[in-house]
């Protein structure tokens, strides 16, 4: 079992187990959160990792810009470490920009097209 | 021609159809942070009503994060000539969910109410399929375009239904090589269906990475069916000229082989028609040119969301979302398009950001023109991520939705000043409107065979 603390809700914290997406298990616990798709391909139930290790290898929509961010795609999220995590929209702001004015960098698009990136 | 099915003998008699009373107008709160359901609004457009521009219903989906999107028909001309059948369904997808919702609008056409849901876990166990778009009555039966797999990978295919909203399977027998799907109309009496291309769900749903078009994770292609086979015929290779393209519309009259399609991204409008040697021709007839913006390092492209086609076929609407404009072109000669009118409202470029005391947020988007041609209803919204990224402020305001009046004679918008409905004052908080229909059917419902 892993501890999951919701920085933006007063720090709320719930014990996880690692096998589950991290959507499934706080919505068990009551949490209020918006999904989608539920296979990582939609971006609707996106979060943003503060602390912590996960995997999230099964998420296809976030592009490599938004995971240097922090985001995590909550549907197909596994908790490796106890995280802190802040979740719904106002976790959003660095998620969506312009992509006429803040064009990507090679290595700043979804892995299918990508470049690798550097180390 | 004496008959009592749905819809209209003919383009030309619907042009004689009563003025539209009510509206129907999807609303969302997907993508706005509000966990509340995206709602189906009843909007009362019937100038003598005490509660004219205002919303006069709202039915709720059951659930929470469907993204409605597009709707269409039950029923529509296509049976007009069949007295067992009638414009009574509304059926309503969400494009995330995949649920699609029939709404019983017969009843009570003022408070509609929802009759069934086809759940989007049955229609990806029963035909592999996700992410509904574009939905036509064929007869009896009805076709909804899927943008995906059940992964939201594309191609997706056609959801076939029964009149009854059973699941049938695939419509289509063959996607051939058709990468991408996304909207289609068919002319029967040429035995031709033509589809465009957006993207995967998986590549657009996330939101829009201008970079992926390079990689060709969007479409730029249309393609023509052999409508009773059930198979793609012939593909046009728009390249440049037609990255995105999304609405596709033929002629209203059914003898015609003309059709549209709005490429978004490069801001054309496409052409195409059947030549003397029964070959299909295509052309760009329109190009938008992009315009600078002060702050942006690329200059704007319009992104032609919506076009549209008088019930006459004398005009054709498109909305340029980003820059802001819908115009109006004569199309009498479908090769030589006239420039007759454009209004401004919204979009980036800043040259009407305030329309009847709103602010509008966003651009226009999609658009429904009355029967008569003369009153053309427009919201703002275009997909909610989309919307996130271009129109950030339209999640704290809302969306909004006006009217235009047209001048079917001499040609010439006006924006109404006395229409306005805003989204942002809705009771559960601000939402995001899009698509509209009218109980009668509208520019974009009916086929006639
Ligand atoms: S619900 Fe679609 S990405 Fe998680």
């Amino acid at each position: 079992m892993m501890t999951i603390t919701l920085t933006n809700r007063d720090n709320a914290r719930y014990k996880v187990m690692c096998r589950r997406s991290l959507l499934d298990e706080l919505l068990d616990h009551g949490v209020d959160l918006p999904y989608g798709c539920r296979y990582g391909g939609c971006i609707t139930c996106a979060a943003k990792l503060i602390e912590g290790t996960i995997d999230q290898s099964a998420q296809v929509a976030l592009n490599n810009r938004q995971i240097d961010n922090g985001y995590i795609i909550l549907c197909v999220v596994g908790a490796k470490t106890d995280c802190s995590i802040d979740i719904g929209m106002e976790s959003h702001d660095l998620l969506y920009r312009n992509p006429f004015l803040e064009p990507l960098a090679p290595q700043d698009l979804r892995a299918d097209v990508g470049a690798p990136k550097e180390a | 021609m004496e008959c009592c099915g749905p819809g209209y003998a003919s383009p030309a008699e619907a042009i004689k159809a009563p003025r539209e009373k009510i509206l129907y107008t999807i609303a969302i709160y997907t993508g706005t942070g509000i966990q509340q359901p995206d709602y189906l609004c009843t909007i009362d457009s019937d100038p003598d009503s005490a509660t004219y521009s205002e919303v006069i219903h709202r039915l709720e989906m059951p659930g929470i994060g469907d993204e409605l999107h597009h709707m269409g028909w039950n029923a529509c001309s296509s049976c007009f000539d069949d007295n067992s059948m009638s414009r009574s369904y509304l059926l309503v997808p969400g494009v995330r969910s995949s649920n699609i919702h029939i709404i019983d609008t017969a009843s009570n056409p003022r408070a509609p109410r929802l009759h069934k849901i086809i759940e989007g876990v049955e229609i990806k166990a029963k035909t592999g399929l996700s992410a509904p778009h574009t939905i036509h009555c064929l007869r009896s039966e009805i076709i909804i375009s899927m943008l995906g797999d059940s992964r939201g990978e594309a191609p997706g295919g056609y959801l076939h239904l029964d009149k009854e909203f059973n699941i049938l399977g695939r419509w289509e027998n063959s996607m051939g090589d058709i990468p991408f799907g996304y909207d289609f109309w068919y002319q029967p009496r040429h035995n031709v269906m033509a589809s465009s291309e957006w993207a995967a769900p998986n590549t657009f749903m996330p939101g829009f990475d201008l970079e992926e078009v390079g990689h060709l994770k969007y479409g730029r292609r249309i393609h023509l069916w052999d409508f009773e086979k059930r198979v793609p015929k012939q593909t046009f290779y728009l390249g440049e000229d037609g990255l995105i393209p999304l609405e596709v519309r033929f002629h209203h009259n059914p003898d015609s082989t003309h059709g549209f399609c709005g490429a978004a991204l490069s801001a054309n409008i496409i052409h195409w028609w059947k030549d003397d040697s029964d070959e299909w021709q295509w052309e760009k007839i329109i190009d938008v040119d992009n315009e600078l913006h002060p702050e942006w390092p690329i200059p704007v492209p319009g992104i032609i969301s919506v076009i549209l086609l008088s019930m006459d076929d004398k005009y054709l609407y498109f909305c340029n979302w980003l820059h802001g404009d819908i115009r109006q072109y004569d199309i009498s000669d479908p090769h030589n398009p006239k420039l007759t009118g454009q209004v401004w409202m919204g979009g980036v470029l800043n040259k009407n950001p305030k329309v009847n005391g709103v602010q509008v947020n966003g651009g226009p988007q999609m658009i429904q023109l009355s029967l008569d041609g003369k009153r053309l209803y427009v919201t703002t919204s275009l997909f909610s991520t989309w919307d996130n990224q271009f129109y950030p402020e339209i999640r704290v305001n809302g969306g909004c939705m006006l009217m235009v009046n047209c001048d079917v004679e001499n040609g010439g918008m006006q924006i109404d000043p006395n229409f306005i409905i805003d989204f942002g004052k809705e009771p559960n908080g601000p939402s995001r409107c899009h698509e509209t229909r009218y109980p009668g059917g509208d520019c974009t419902s009916d086929i006639w065979l």
